[in-house]
């Protein structure tokens, strides 16, 4: 007994003892509020104060002025800006429609019981698990108009001319390209959760409506869709605040062009501040940015809760 | 409603034979039980019947109709699930209109809440009809699932130990219930349980079932008085009939006995040879008799008002045993 409690190093046993519990717990919690507050707390403050002034970052010793709201008035009375609004908004509705369809599609077909459907999920997950440099990259080589193989696949099946249009650069055709590299990539990720959705879905529920006589159809509509419609909610607002802040592969594919035509609000906020630093102006625009995915996604956040208690 | 007919069934999975060679027949408007211990395959022999298994030899009619390759739903057949199988995300009114809105039928709306209305009254649960099928608690759910049976009008009803969460007194009542309802509409019912009070009280046939066989079949006093094995006399009775060597009591018994069987009404008290009194239980409207007769125990009944005391040594002979061989096999 005495040789186990004298192998305590006394001078910590004796300090640990002289601390309360509640002193303890703030002990290990401490790390974590400075690190929260270091990183987003004190950050986020400083950029709503920056957001009323014209302060500039690259200019040190420049005076700083204050400017009250004159950098949202200007962001919000932009016409370009609610240009690459509207086109963030495109983007968002058709990755998310697109997703959610073939992911779901895809996620309802692997669970039907099959001989080697767990190969199929690992194959189809693959595009997730890769950096999203390297998906634009080899993309804008399926992309090429000359030797892309989309192009190439696209003419095969309508007779098209493969170098008659160029995915990337064409106005008309620029957005739709990013969407379906997204589509590519991230379905999986919509698919896994759906799939963990139609699992969690036991058989036997599915048994009492045979025997209810309720038909496939009425089925699927009744107990698949309602049941998976939490999971489903959920994978939406996953890709929707991913693809709010898209950056990543844009900048790979297009890089915001033709023109703006698919400068998403994150590439036009890194160009105001970081090409042209305006840092001021910057972060009013992104307050405004965070206010509003704040807003949609608390307003989303309350009808998923809605349905799960349905 | 109709008749089902069972002709040499049988049913494996992998490598367990669950139910072998059963062949028996419900006839229309006959409350039918099956008994038999846990793993007997009372739950495989409705999931037969139902559709939910395919049988892997034999057939299986309804109304004279070979319905092997029939789905659930052209078989219509309505079954209470062992282990509730509600719709989670319904009502309790949904779940229990869930049936009659099969586009099969067509019921009218307001003839859809009239029977939901009904059946919940029949049950105890008109007041639960606006919850969620998971804030029930297990007794509401299965009785939920008992009305989602109910409300339908199909050719058989199947009902795996609907009763088994319920507690004594709900269930004496739906066991009165379910009987009434079955008797005033004709209804055909094959009912699953271990409970032999249910099996005893309901039945107008039981099927005594053992690791997949069907070991007897008769009306609920026939296997009561003529069971023929020791399993079969076991499984009815209570307390549980006594198992002795036979010639113990004098008796001469038929060729080859080699057991008897004594309920409590065939060991007579007062006579014949000692008994010692290891404990005496109270329960009321009767008092059992813990006995050590010779080398082994029995348990009889005496009257719930005689003052029998432990350590007492008493007389007791036994009246009209049954026989068994060596196998358990009933001789007379
Ligand atoms: N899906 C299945 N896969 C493999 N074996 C099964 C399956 N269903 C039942 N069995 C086996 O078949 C036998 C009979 O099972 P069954 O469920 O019919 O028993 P039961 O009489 O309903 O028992 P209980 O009173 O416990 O409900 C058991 O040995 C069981 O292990
Ligand atoms: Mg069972």
């Amino acid at each position: 007994m005495e040789r186990v409690a004298s192998a305590t190093p006394s001078p910590i046993a004796h300090s640990v003892r002289g601390l309360s519990d509640r002193a303890i717990a703030w002990v290990f919690v401490a790390p974590t509020i400075f690190l929260l507050l270091a990183i987003n707390i004190f950050p986020l403050i400083w950029t709503i104060q920056l957001s009323f002034t014209n302060y500039k970052a690259n200019r040190i010793g420049r005076e700083v002025k204050n400017v009250g709201l004159r950098n949202y008035e200007r962001i919000l009375t932009d016409t370009d800006i609610w240009l690459n609004m509207q086109a963030t908004a495109h983007f968002l509705f058709w990755t998310i429609a697109l997703q959610v369809l073939i992911g779901f599609a895809l996620a309802w077909l692997i669970n039907k019981k099959f001989k080697g459907n767990d190969l199929w999920t690992t194959i189809i997950v693959l595009p997730m698990m890769l950096s999203p440099a390297v998906v634009g990259n080899f993309w804008k080589f399926l992309y090429q108009p000359q030797i892309g193989l989309f192009n190439y696949i696209i003419s095969f099946f309508t007779g098209v001319e493969p170098s008659s249009f160029q995915m990337l650069g064409q106005v008309n055709l620029a957005p739709w390209s990013i969407v379906i590299v997204d589509t590519w990539m991230w379905t999986p990720f919509v698919m896994l959760i759906c799939l963990a959705g139609l699992r969690s879905i036991p058989d036997y529920i599915y048994e009492a409506a045979e025997i209810d006589r309720a038909s496939k159809w009425r089925q699927f509509w009744t107990i698949t869709v309602p049941m998976v419609m939490p999971f489903l909610m959920l994978a939406v607002l996953f890709r929707g605040i991913e693809n709010f802040k898209m950056f990543d592969l844009v900048v790979q594919l297009t890089g915001g062009g033709p023109g703006s035509t698919t400068e998403l609000t994150s590439i036009n906020l890194k160009r105001e501040a970081f090409e042209k630093w305006r840092t001021g102006y910057a972060s009013a625009y992104a307050i405004i940015l965070f206010v509003t995915v704040f807003g949609l996604a608390s307003i989303y956040v309350k009808a998923l809760n809605k349905v799960k208690e349905r | 409603m109709a008749e089902v007919q069972l002709k040499n069934v049988s049913k494996s999975f992998a490598d367990t034979s669950a139910i072998t060679d059963m062949t028996f027949g419900i006839d229309d408007g006959e409350f039918v039980v099956l008994l038999g211990p846990t793993g007997a395959g009372k739950t495989t022999t409705l999931r037969l019947i139902a559709g939910l298994e395919n049988c892997d030899a034999g057939s299986i009619e309804i109304d004279g109709t070979v319905v092997n390759h029939y789905t659930p739903a052209q078989r219509n057949v309505a079954m209470v699930f062992q282990q509730y199988s509600l719709y989670p995300h319904l009502s309790v009114r949904d779940n229990l209109a869930f049936p009659l809105r099969s586009p099969i039928l067509k019921t009218p709306e307001d003839e859809i809440t009239r029977k939901v209305n009904e059946v919940a009254e029949i049950l105890h649960i008109p007041n639960k009809l606006d919850n969620k099928a998971t804030e029930l608690s297990g007794g509401e759910m299965q009785r939920v699932s008992i009305g989602r049976a109910l409300v339908r009008d199909p050719a058989i009803f199947l009902m795996d130990e609907p009763l088994s969460s319920l507690d004594a007194k709900l269930r004496a009542d739906l066991r009165v219930e379910l009987k009434r309802l079955q008797a005033e509409m004709k209804k055909t019912l094959l009912y699953v349980t271990h409970d032999q009070i249910e099996a005893m009280t309901m039945a107008s046939q039981i099927g005594v079932l053992d690791e997949g066989r069907l070991v007897q079949f008769g009306t609920p006093r026939d296997i009561y008085q003529n069971p023929n094995s020791t399993y079969v006399a076991a499984r009815l009775g209570q307390p549980r009939i006594n198992l002795l060597p036979s010639g113990l009591f004098g008796e001469n018994g038929p060729q080859g006995a080699s057991q008897i069987g004594l309920r409590p009404e065939n060991i007579e008290v007062g006579k014949g040879r000692d008994a010692h009194i290891l404990r005496v239980e109270h329960l009321g409207d009767q008092t059992r008799l813990h006995l050590k007769f010779v080398e082994h125990d029995l348990v009889t009944l005496i009257d719930a008002h005689s003052d029998y005391q432990e350590g007492e040594t008493i007389q007791i002979s036994a009246v009209d045993p049954l026989f068994f061989d060596a196998a358990g096999s009933r001789i007379s």
